[in-house]
């Protein structure tokens, strides 16, 4: 899932006051999950923009609404008949979620309130962590399904760096060397001869570089 | 001093000895609109938003009773209740409103107060504060007497 962390109070603020009708809007997908843009955190921010605004004596209208997601253009058009009511948007979907509302309502200034962090797995409650970058050519076979791209600090992937002590990343002892959990998964799985292959430097023109990238499926299509 | 000057939202666990129906519309009757109570069926059920919603509606404080630490019928309800204040009180804080409008008590396994002990505790900690600005904003940061019938 894509996950990330609402923006600081102040700045959220800064960005709002021009507009007098606000719309606080969630999005109960992959940043509800993070607990960053969910029912909850809507309902959370827009009460706080409310106290915020009458203690400073402001006459504004913030209400909240949360759409299943905001990056799918069928979700987003359920808005037609109350976007009127407002100046502004407040996003609290990831980026791409500010930026479909904000191609279906183009007269409309859609604000983001959350900063998108990165695409990542909760692995307890109350923590997330990164799990994929998103390159677009994925490698996860031959790496016993831990990806050194996300997950070793130095992005090695021919084996480790030789810096790593009790299973634990040189660069910060709070992240487990990626290498070893391969190592040991790849063991685990005796698969030990993945590791045989020798990858070239990583192709990212997959991900990026060329504009935003696209994927179209015509069996999909209308 | 009046203890009834300020609004309190007050919620709190059904398991708080003496927190029936009985014992809550006595209290009402006692505080009149000075309190308003909510009860839960375990105070791991309150969210931030809870206490949010009183203070933006009607309240210049709001605090949650909990069971004693260790206590929790639920095993650690009241833990996550902790937790959620320290929340609530982070995000007053950070648009300038005094985190003491919000908080939580634990009872205590030794001495087990009742929800009247508390009500009253409370009730006298919060005439303590100034009104709240949310609710006055017009009306500065002074301490008017509350006329009758105003909002709370």
């Amino acid at each position: 899932m894509i996950t990330a962390t609402q923006k600081p109070i102040d700045e959220i603020k800064e960005t709002i006051s021009p507009y007098k009708r606000v719309l606080v809007l969630g999005c109960a997908s992959c940043v509800a999950e993070c607990a960053a843009g969910g029912e909850k955190e809507t309902g959370i921010l827009a009460s706080t923009l409310r106290m915020a605004a009458k203690m400073e004596g402001k006459e504004v209208t913030i209400r909240e609404k949360t759409l299943d997601r905001q990056c799918v253009k069928d979700f987003v058009v359920q808005m037609d008949d109350i976007i009127d009511e407002y100046d502004a948007v407040l996003s609290l979907g990831c980026g791409a979620g500010v930026q479909a509302v904000a191609e279906i309502f183009p007269e409309l200034p859609i604000i983001p309130a959350l900063n998108t962090e990165f695409l990542g797995e909760t692995r307890d409650q109350g923590f997330w962590v990164e799990s994929c970058v998103g390159c677009g050519d994925c490698m996860l076979y031959y790496f016993g399904g831990i990806c050194p791209l996300a997950r070793c600090s130095k992005q090695l992937l021919n084996g480790p760096c030789g810096g790593s002590k009790d299973g634990r990343c040189e660069v910060d002892p709070e992240v487990p060397c990626a290498w070893q959990l391969i190592i040991e998964r790849l063991e685990r799985f005796n698969a030990m001869d993945r590791l045989e292959k020798i990858f070239p430097p990583k192709d990212w023109s997959k991900k990026q570089g060329q504009g935003p990238r696209k994927i179209i499926r015509e069996d999909q299509q209308r | 001093m009046d203890i009834r000057k300020r609004s309190l939202a007050l919620f709190y666990c059904q398991n708080v000895p003496q927190s029936g129906i009985k014992q809550r519309q006595a209290l009402e009757k006692l505080y009149g609109p000075s309190i308003k109570l909510f009860p839960l069926p375990c105070s791991g059920r309150l969210e931030p938003l809870h206490l949010l919603r009183a203070l933006e509606e009607f309240a210049d404080a709001a605090y949650v009773v909990t069971c004693p630490e260790g206590a929790c019928r639920y095993f650690e309800g009241n833990l996550r209740a902790r937790k959620r204040v320290e929340l609530a009180r982070k995000i007053i804080a950070s648009i300038g409103l005094e985190e003491d409008r919000v908080g939580i008590v634990m009872n205590e396994k030794e001495r087990q107060k009742s929800l009247a002990d508390f009500a009253k505790e409370l009730m006298s900690r919060v005439s303590g504060l100034r009104p709240s600005p949310v609710l006055r904003p017009r009306t500065g940061f002074e301490d008017p007497e509350r006329k009758q019938g105003d909002k709370l």
